[in-house]
């Protein structure tokens, strides 16, 4: 393990950290947030070698520096969202995820092929990645998770002989200011084009105006009244469909209030999905948002077997996600579509009806 | 008494071990889950996920605190509220360790433990918040899943006085920032953009905020955020002539009309958000605080690690005499240690399961 001094060696500093990657070695690094941990990130073995050195470490994934927006193309697919975060942002203490490329080596882009890239707000580190050409591995040289490494002695003291054998180099920069580790931003959910109107026809449409939540509300509970006179003996999915602010929590309230549910109706944003138990008609009320589910799929993990084994009546907000999961359960549940907009301030344009 | 408890309720698996309520260990999933995903990026929700990382958890939470499950004298888990698949991984896990061991059971309600969080000690005793409980106080429970207002009249003897009637606090941050298009989680950088912003730029209607009960709307403060940011759009782009954003669209339609707010924009209404959030805490706590007449008060929950926040409640409190417990940032969001202080008042009441074969998850549970 070499230790070099950055002040004032810049030039020797930059060619012995290009020589330490290209021959597959860990270096540490300093950047605006904290020590760095280093090796090329498209070369396996040097990726290998990291990932032996952090499986004894508790650490964020790994995440990969490059020196601008036109390097982190070669490796991640940009969408808008991400390059205007790129735009405003960066160089600076943010790690941006992305749908990645497949072009890094095994390991480095998680398990969803997303990849997380820094453009970190340090001179010497911009000057690093443009020379060296290629993505350097970002993640934090932390020792524990207790414990951010912002000098060199904070490293030193806190790893084993094993560890500090795979250490090539460490560029010292003395003791960092003390700012936090980058915030870690995903854009890839706003890749999900949630609005695909045309994919699903909803037969005998109906259209409502509603003015004020209180209208919402009471629109909510007749439906539920129409559907339990109904007599089902299969579950309901009511699929929402509308952007934030339209009224879809409010719309929930009424139906809660039809199936006699006398807690307050929540958000389920948070947990994904909240049920209450139902004395009549049917088992549960479950109320979803799944929004933040990465592929309509993982509905399943979120237990919707169960629930429509059990007759229950479900909520799905943000139900575009899962227009092909609904479509296939034709029979096994009765559907309803509900498609929301707003028309003012205070009016929002109702569109519903049953699957077609 | 050495107490290990377990918490599954969203999308952290969590052990702790604790001596009394000493925290001697703390672990919680995205710490050991390395390279498998972006910690708190990708909702952990699946069962699976609990499934493979909670024997992880519970081992490294032992071999942190030097015990093994021998010396364990009681196990905990959080049996509500939550996501019923989520739940249930860690009450079959305890099932497991209570047939396999012979230890007692105790069952914790998520939210008490957020009430107590404050004071959960050190290894040596020290409370965290340096602040004791001096009964009665107020509880502020304020995270992404609840926002509730808590009257608290001993250990075990609380009284829900107030709380969200559709968006918690926490949950406001991220959709407020997925209307700044500045994608997920949104909560922590809005904090933190938000340090440089204006507070007064934006004029945002604080909801409910002179209502006589207790309780609050951070869907109404949404809502006004996102009329807000229709009038700046529409101000912006002379393309937009009358036509109604919606903002669910995908990102390539903002970025074919060029409307994508700039980074001092994102800034202010950032900063002015988190001033109409903070006002309306500050405000339905202190007249919680004035209506009860206590001189104390408790947060918990994972907003009350955004710094400002935290800044306007000592503020307003300390300068009047009214002591503000907070938990340190890391037993803010979700933990088992502080499952495991609620384990350990419930264990001196002796409210220990009957028959632990029985426990059933809650997802609704909540303080009566």
């Amino acid at each position: 393990m070499q230790i070099l001094k950055l002040k004032g060696n810049k030039a020797k500093v930059i060619s012995v950290a290009i020589k330490t990657l290209n021959a597959g070695g860990i270096i540490i690094y300093p950047t605006e947030t904290c020590y760095g941990l280093g090796v090329d990130a498209t070369n396996q073995d040097a990726v290998n070698k990291l990932i032996s050195y952090k499986t004894f470490r508790d650490d964020k994934p790994i995440s990969v520096a490059v020196t601008d927006r036109k390097m982190a193309e070669k490796y991640v697919k940009l969408n808008a969202t991400a390059k205007n975060l790129y735009k405003e942002y960066l160089p600076g203490p943010f790690t941006i995820v992305s749908k990645g490329k497949g072009k890094v080596a095994n390991g480095v882009e998680s398990n969803t092929k997303t990849l997380g890239v820094r453009i970190p707000k340090y001179d010497f580190m911009l000057e690093l990645t443009k020379v060296f050409g290629k993505p350097i591995t970002a993640t934090s040289a932390n020792v524990s998770y207790k414990k951010t490494p912002y000098c060199v002695k904070d490293i030193l003291t806190h790893t084993s002989e094993k560890q500090q054998a795979l250490i090539d180099l460490i560029i010292d920069a003395g003791k960092l200011p003390k700012n936090d580790p980058s915030t870690v931003i995903d854009t890839t959910l706003d890749d999900v084009n949630i609005l695909r109107q045309g994919d699903i026809v909803i037969r005998h449409k109906h259209k409502v105006i509603t003015h004020g939540e209180e209208e919402t509300r009471v629109f909510g509970e007749k439906l539920i009244k129409n559907l339990i006179e109904k007599k089902l003996d299969i579950p309901i999915i009511i699929a929402f469909q509308g952007e934030l602010g339209t009224g879809k929590t409010q719309m929930s309230k009424g139906m809660a209030l039809a199936l006699g549910i006398k807690q307050e109706i929540t958000s389920p944003t948070y947990i994904i999905s909240r049920e209450y138990k139902l004395k009549k008609n049917f088992v549960k009320f479950v109320h979803m948002d799944i929004y933040k589910l990465m592929e309509g799929k993982e509905i399943w993990d979120v237990g919707l077997a169960e629930m429509l084994e059990e007759k229950s009546l479900i909520v799905i907000e943000w139900a575009e996600k899962v227009s092909e999961i609904i479509k296939d359960l034709k029979g096994k549940a009765f559907v309803v579509w509900i498609n929301m907009y707003h028309k003012s301030e205070n009016e929002r344009i109702i569109e519903y009806g049953e699957f077609e | 008494m050495k107490i290990l408890a377990i918490e599954t309720s969203c999308d952290d698996t969590c052990a702790a071990v604790l001596n009394n309520d000493r925290v001697l260990s703390s672990v919680v999933s995205t710490q050991i889950s390395f390279h498998k995903k972006f910690g708190g990026v990708v909702p952990n929700i699946a069962k699976e996920k609990h499934k493979e990382f909670i024997d992880p958890c519970v081992k490294k939470a032992l071999k942190m605190a030097g015990l093994t499950m021998k010396d364990i004298d009681v196990l905990a888990v959080t049996y509500g509220p939550g996501l019923a698949v989520a739940l249930e991984v860690g009450i079959i896990k305890i099932k497991e360790l209570a047939r396999e061991y012979n230890k007692p059971v105790i069952a914790v309600n998520h939210l008490e433990g957020h009430l107590l969080s404050p004071f959960l000690k050190n290894s040596e005793g020290k409370i965290y918040s340096n602040i004791k409980p001096k009964f009665p106080f107020i509880s502020l429970i304020i995270s992404g899943g609840h926002t509730e207002l808590v009257l608290v009249e001993g250990i075990g003897k609380y009284k829900l006085i107030g709380q969200t009637l559709d968006d918690a606090a926490g949950e406001a941050f991220d959709k407020v920032a997925r209307l700044l298009k500045l994608g997920y989680p949104g909560g922590p950088l809005i904090s933190k953009v938000a340090e440089k912003g204006d507070r007064e730029k934006y004029d945002l209607v604080r909801p409910m905020i002179h209502s006589k009960d207790f309780n609050f709307s951070f869907s109404g403060l949404k809502t006004a955020c996102l009329l807000s940011l229709r009038k700046i759009y529409a101000s912006k782009s002379a393309k937009n002539d009358g036509e109604m954003i919606s903002f669910s669209t995908s990102s390539e339609y903002f970025d074919s009309k060029n409307m994508f707010f700039t980074k001092k924009e994102i800034s202010d209404f950032a900063a002015s958000f988190e001033e109409a959030v903070a006002d309306v805490l500050v405000t339905k706590l202190a007249k919680a605080v004035a209506k009860y007449k206590v001189k104390h008060v408790s947060i918990g929950g994972g907003v009350c690690a955004n710094l400002y926040i935290r800044k306007r409640l000592r503020k307003q409190f300390e300068k009047a005499g009214v002591d503000v417990a907070m938990p340190k940032t890391r037993f803010c969001t979700d933990n088992a240690g502080m499952i495991g202080i609620v384990a350990y008042h419930k264990a001196k009441r002796k409210e220990f399961l009957k028959d632990v074969m029985k426990l059933d998850r809650d997802p609704i549970l909540n303080f009566k």
